[in-house]
């Protein structure tokens, strides 16, 4: 369970995220949805512990991710971050296998054909791919996805849907920011709206 | 093949270096495989053609450093401010008495000044919130340049003696080592190459940016710290011993990289020894071109690196991509 309790977040002298309580159940899929700047991100970077509140605290299950060593950090929640840069040329497997065992999840996204491709030459829908693999890799209790949809294919989005929905039914909790109407994600458990 | 193929090179760099000066050895063969049986031998090519291999091998780490804690592709200890910081700390404590060129007490000033550099280049990078690569290249370059015009004004406030010992080391040569600052080099060498492979997987991951990196269970921060550190011991210790040999720390890292990929913990050793074979054979070109007289070893650093440097961007450049 993530609880967030009375957040604020100020950025740049704005305040992003105002006052803003959650309780996120274990084990489901939920989404983030609402318009442009209007703190997506900003919470979904805030619970993997990128940023600290400035008021109110955001805990996974009773660990407080500000405080937590990046080390520890990662054995409890992952996350893919949206437009992810590659500068080094990596395999596509070798980035992926930094987060943990690669078979399983290169198979489950539609990657094994281009695991021996370096990463920089992949197109945005791949290397964002090959993000959540790398993600999912590191095999964590909370899963945060940054867009996971964005730029990809149908025939993709169906295979990363299906593969989420797996991994909430084993228990994971799943978090996800999108730019989805309500009515479109049927596959979600739970919708937060943000407004700003 | 490949993978020892410049170890041969370096071995076979490293032995005709041995053969090849001014004098002629007689029985090369026979007083190589019998150590102090030839003095120009044993007592003068041999450390000299070592310290080229140990000072090309910090250098090329140092750079490989400076390349993954940064994230950018034109980090080097020059640009970083680590090497005019090498030298205002040497030239400093040499003008002002504390020290001898070529002693170990040379090499810890300049390491102390390369720490101190690196670390007023990494601070002001930061001082606006999160460390750009751009602006830590922008404030680098000025810092470079401020501790460079200190060498001078230091060199020109020397004794004639000093002075003299000073504007050689500068222009950057390896005449002046000894088995004193051989050991010293030695030692800073060994310290700073195991610190990076120490922290190689994390630079794998750093590569893909700060929060992904974090995301991965890596401390940022401290393999920054680490990494300023090594960088520091290895780019002071090769630069208080040697002078400035400006070009190593950029071509090493990257040549390796072209023939070996991006992994950081082969791109230690590979760096290392790429490194050195530069360095050797630099230094061999450099005593022999224009004999009697020795060029100073940064002209045919950059003669020698930069070609290959070019022809391996031109020919295959997609193992670095600038976002």
């Amino acid at each position: 369970m993530i609880t967030i309790d009375e957040i604020t977040i100020v950025r740049d002298g704005r305040e992003i995220i105002y006052d803003y309580s959650e309780q996120i159940p274990a084990g489901s899929i939920t989404v983030i949805i609402g318009p442009n700047g209007c703190g997506k991100s900003t919470l979904l970077a805030a619970i993997a512990g990128d940023i600290a509140p400035d008021k109110g605290t955001i805990t996974i299950d009773d660990v407080h991710p500000i405080l937590t060593p990046a080390s520890s950090l990662a054995a409890i929640r992952a996350m893919a971050v949206q437009n992810q840069g590659f500068t080094l040329g990596f395999t596509v497997r070798q980035i992926v296998e930094m987060g943990g065992e690669s078979t399983e999840v290169l198979q489950a996204l539609g990657l094994t054909e281009i695991s021996d491709r370096l990463v920089t030459t992949l197109s945005g829908g791949e290397a964002q791919r090959v993000a959540i693999a790398q993600a999912i890799a590191q095999k964590t209790p909370v899963l945060l996805l940054d867009e996971p949809l964005a730029a990809q294919d149908i025939s993709s989005r169906k295979r990363i849907i299906e593969l989420l929905q797996r991994l909430a039914d084993s228990g994971i909790t799943v978090v996800a920011v999108a730019h989805s109407t309500e009515t479109e994600l049927t596959w979600a458990d739970k919708v937060i709206k943000q407004f700003h | 093949m490949k993978k020892w193929f410049p170890a041969l090179l370096l071995l076979s760099a490293f032995t005709l270096s041995l053969y090849v000066g001014a004098t002629q050895i007689d029985n090369f063969w026979s007083a190589l495989i019998n150590p102090g049986s030839n003095e120009i031998l044993w007592q003068i090519r041999f450390p000299r053609v070592t310290a080229a291999v140990i000072v090309g091998a910090a250098l090329g780490v140092a750079g490989l450093l400076a390349q993954g804690a940064c994230n950018n592709a034109v980090a080097e200890p020059a640009i970083l401010g680590t090497a005019a910081g090498a030298a205002f700390g040497a030239v400093l404590a040499i003008s002002t008495g504390l020290v001898e060129v070529g002693t170990i007490g040379a090499i810890a000033c300049g390491t102390i000044g390369a720490l101190l550099t690196t670390a007023l280049t990494f601070k002001l990078a930061a001082i606006r919130g999160a460390l750009s690569s751009f602006t830590l290249i922008i404030v680098g370059i000025a810092i470079s340049a401020i501790f460079t015009s200190f060498v001078g004004i230091a060199s020109a406030m020397a004794s004639r003696a000093d002075a003299r010992s000073i504007s050689f080391w500068s222009l950057g040569s390896l005449a002046l080592i000894t088995s004193e600052n051989l050991i010293g080099i030695a030692l800073t060498t060994l310290i700073g190459v195991a610190i990076a492979w120490r922290i190689a997987p994390a630079l794998d991951r750093l590569s893909l940016g700060d929060a992904t990196a974090f995301h991965l269970g890596v401390n940022v921060a401290r393999i920054r710290l680490f990494a300023l550190i090594a960088l520091s011991i290895l780019a002071g210790g090769a630069v208080s011993t040697v002078g400035s040999i400006a070009f190593i720390g950029l071509a090493a890292p990257h040549i390796a990289r072209f023939i070996y990929g991006p992994s950081h913990r082969k791109l230690v050793a590979h760096s290392a020894i790429i490194g050195g074979l530069i360095v050797v054979v630099a230094d061999t070109v450099s005593r022999t071109i224009a004999q009697p007289n020795e060029l100073p070893i940064g002209l045919a650093t950059a003669l020698l690196g930069a070609p290959v440097l070019i022809a391996l961007v031109a020919f295959k450049n997609n193992v670095w991509r600038t976002q």
